[in-house]
């Protein structure tokens, strides 16, 4: 659940005033942009921005821990339609908050407003997303993360582009020899 | 790194200045050039230097008591903010959404050394009743790659000073030394790898020339250990693993066909203590993995949930001692002893004390690992009805089991899948540090009072992956938990009061000769009377505290420093049980306070 939706926009502005440092991932996002644009980006950005990250992971997989248990969008059986609903409204008695204002206020959700909800009332999202940017996320999850097997590297790095080494675990046997550069000895 | 060279060079300057008139008082016998240089001497005998704050600790025994007492139970009605810094690190990283403050500063000589979550040292010239940032150095920290792996939110808790350097830790597995006086980094060495889930938020022990590191993770299945840098070659001297391996003695109290050993968990990242009589390390061990699922890892699952004395020159385990055997609970053990002498019927008592995220205070012979005493220091225990007086191991424990159940009705369990603990699984006592005061001989917890629902998930060895939870289920918050100071006369092995507060103590306590320090995520930093307890003075910061108070001296005047700047697990994972901290907003600042 994330209540503290600004981070993403802080890291983008930090981008913007350190440029110098942060050359590595300038260069890789320059490269990235080269290609074909893959029309999901928008909801990938949303993905992101909207921290589903910080529950479902990059992967979406979701994963137990701390957090209680945060459903696998890889292994999800949702359509695209209820995909949406489950975004907006939430999933009630459960941590998945509704990221759509008014919802169960002005808009009734599951059919039940606040009252009906009652104490199975799902928390507020940190940040609300228009209904574009709703089905962004959803046609993102159903191109990208629904019916998708184990992550792999290629994946995570078109997740991140960025240099972390967030992916660096993905890697295959053949990709290993450029990690002698990762190993936060250089600098 | 960032370098303001203008504020450097005038504060390089100033400092000689002001160590010159300093010398006078303070270093009388030392040689002015060595006044700067932290060495073994300097550590050993940091009472000699009462408005210094060199230890994560304060000292080498873990008593974060200071003698200086200008503010006291007289004066601290008077107590205001002096000044305060902002400071950076609020940005979110893998699965977090901002960083937060759990960071001791250290003073030297009129100058504070901090950090931020993401490992950002900042130097700060403390002279002249103001504060001037010095230099920053920015780590650039993998934010993603740390921050995913990351259980407990975007963490450091501070520095350590050796020689002319400042010796810190990234999250993302780096030990880092940097220049003391012109930020830059000298060197660098990778301790830890995010890629095994080992993160580091603890800030670095020195001894004798040695940093020594502890890791987090055993939420995500890592093997964990205990490793010393020599600061001079910059190589390993030794590395301790906290679960033993194949053959090794301990190795028989992991009795799975699952290699459960391998991703047992047992990290170690809360800052220990050093005892120079007898050249050994006490440091806490963390919870076995799964967390829950203790069928999965059947035995003793040592050294997990224990206090660990190791020989500080070749980190050989001397003894150790359990306090929840086989834990289904994810009660750590992972809080610092604390080393105290107190008179005996046969000569003195060398105890470690140690508040257990089980709800239990322990007193340990340290000489030997044997059990002297134990009490709950937390209002509501369910998960054991005591501890044996002889041994101090819980009453059920059954050293004949494979699998312990203690009190069955209330234990997570593989026929027991949801069900409420009391302490929950945060403790009881969590990281933020105890106190201890030497001349009242009352020893300070800053508690967690809790209960929380366990839901317990079955684990195979397939579902055991690289930088993926490896829990065995998880905890949820249909309770509503506070918190309090509790404090325990150390003579008598008694609860000697206890101070309750509407939220649960995150930041850790500063003890004085008549009051102690503490503050509220909800935002207040207490004085408190030290014998009392009753409540002396208020600041309401407006932020979160989720650090520890220090205290320091400069220019002869007395100063109180706290970190302020909701993090860690507690805003992302058991805000549920707190409703009312989801207003507390991220931040991150330095108050300082004076008379």
């Amino acid at each position: 659940m994330e209540r503290f939706p600004f981070s993403a926009a802080a890291r983008l502005l930090l981008c913007i005033i350190v440029p110098g440092l942060s050359m590595p991932a300038v260069a890789y996002a320059q490269t990235a942009q080269m290609q074909t644009p893959d029309p999901t980006a928008a909801g990938k950005a949303v993905f992101a921005k909207a921290n589903c990250m910080g529950c479902h992971k990059w992967h979406g997989n979701g994963g137990g821990g701390y957090g209680g248990d945060a459903l696998s969008l890889r292994k999800t059986e949702l359509t695209r339609e209820q995909i949406i609903e489950t975004v907006g409204c939430g999933r009630p008695g459960t941590g998945m908050p509704f990221f759509t204002r008014g919802a169960y206020d002005e808009v009734k959700c599951y059919s039940m407003n606040r009252q009906d909800a009652g104490a199975q009332m799902p928390p507020e999202a940190g940040t609300f997303l228009r209904a574009k940017d709703v089905e962004a996320v959803a046609d993102y999850v159903i191109a990208h993360i629904k019916g998708a097997g184990e992550p792999n590297y290629a994946e995570c790095v078109g997740f991140f582009s960025s240099g972390s080494r967030v992916c660096d675990i993905y890697k295959t046997q053949e990709q290993k020899p450029d990690t002698t550069v990762s190993t936060g000895k250089s600098q | 790194m960032k370098q303001l060279s203008g504020h450097a060079r005038f504060s390089a300057q100033a400092s000689l200045l002001a160590i010159a008139l300093a010398s006078g008082v303070m270093f009388a016998a030392a040689p002015l050039a060595a006044a700067d240089q932290v060495n073994q001497e300097r550590l050993l005998n940091v009472q000699k230097e009462p408005g210094n704050w060199l230890h994560h600790h304060q000292n080498y025994a873990g008593h974060r008591f200071s003698t200086l007492k200008d503010i006291n139970r007289d004066t601290v009605k008077n107590l205001k903010v002096a000044w305060t810094m902002h400071l950076g690190g609020v940005e979110g990283g893998g699965i977090w959404s901002h960083g937060g403050l759990e960071g001791t500063p250290i003073a030297e000589n009129g100058f504070l050394y901090v950090t931020d979550g993401w490992g950002s040292v900042y130097k700060i010239d403390a002279r002249g009743g103001t504060g001037v940032m010095v230099w920053k150095m920015d780590p650039k920290t993998d934010r993603d790659w740390a921050g995913a792996v990351a259980c407990c939110g975007v963490d450091n808790r501070g520095v350590a000073l050796w020689g002319d350097l400042v010796i810190s830790h990234t999250l993302d597995g780096r030990l880092i030394a940097t220049n003391k006086e012109t930020g830059q980094v000298a060197w660098q060495r990778t301790v830890a790898d995010p890629d095994k889930g080992e993160v580091i938020t603890g800030a670095p022990l020195i001894v004798k020339n040695m940093a020594i590191t502890g890791v987090a993770g055993a939420e995500y299945g890592i093997r964990g250990w205990i490793a010393a840098t020599d600061l001079s070659t910059q190589k390993e001297v030794w590395r301790t693993h906290t679960i033993p391996g194949k053959g090794e003695p301990g190795s028989e109290t992991w009795k799975d066909n699952n290699n459960a050993a391998a991703a047992g968990g047992g990290s170690t990242w809360v800052t220990g203590t050093y005892d120079p009589a007898t050249d050994t390390i006490i440091w806490g061990v963390g919870n076995p993995g799964p967390d829950w699922d203790n069928a999965y890892r059947p035995g003793d699952n040592l050294y997990t949930d224990s206090s660990l004395a190791l020989d500080a020159t070749t980190g050989k385990i001397k003894w150790h001692y359990q306090h929840t055997p086989n834990d289904p609970y994810d009660y750590d053990s992972v809080a610092e002893n604390v080393l105290v002498d107190i008179p005996g019927p046969s000569g003195p008592l060398k105890l470690a004390l140690e508040a257990d995220r089980n709800g239990f205070a322990y007193a340990i012979d340290r000489t030997n690992g044997k059990f002297v005493w134990g009490l709950p220091f937390v209002k509501k225990v369910t998960w054991t009805k005591g501890l044996d007086a002889e041994t101090g191991k819980p009453i059920e424990y059954d050293p004949n089991k494979a699998v312990q159940t203690y009190n069955a009705e209330v234990t997570p369990s593989r026929t027991n899948k949801e069900t409420d603990i009391c302490p929950g699984n945060m403790g009881g006592k969590n990281w933020p540090p105890t106190a201890y005061n030497p001349d009242l001989k009352l020893w300070y917890i800053p508690v967690i009072e809790s209960c929380n629902r366990i839901k317990v998930e079955e684990m195979t060895p397939d579902k055991l992956k690289p930088r993926e939870f490896w829990t065995g289920g998880g905890p949820s918050q249909p309770f509503k938990i506070t918190g309090s100071v509790t404090a325990i006369d150390v003579t008598t092995g008694k609860i000697a009061g206890k101070m309750e507060t509407p939220f649960p103590n995150l930041g850790g306590i500063l003890a004085t000769p008549d009051l102690i320090f503490t503050g509220q995520p909800s935002g207040e930093v207490h004085a408190l009377d030290a014998k009392s307890l009753q409540k002396l003075w208020e600041f309401n910061t407006g932020g979160g505290v989720n650090a520890p108070p220090m205290t320091f001296s400069v220019d002869g005047k007395q100063y109180v420093a706290i970190l302020v700047g909701l993090g860690g697990a507690w805003d992302k994972w058991f805000i549920d049980s707190t409703p009312e901290l989801k207003r507390i907003q991220p931040g991150s600042m330095l108050y300082v306070f004076a008379l």
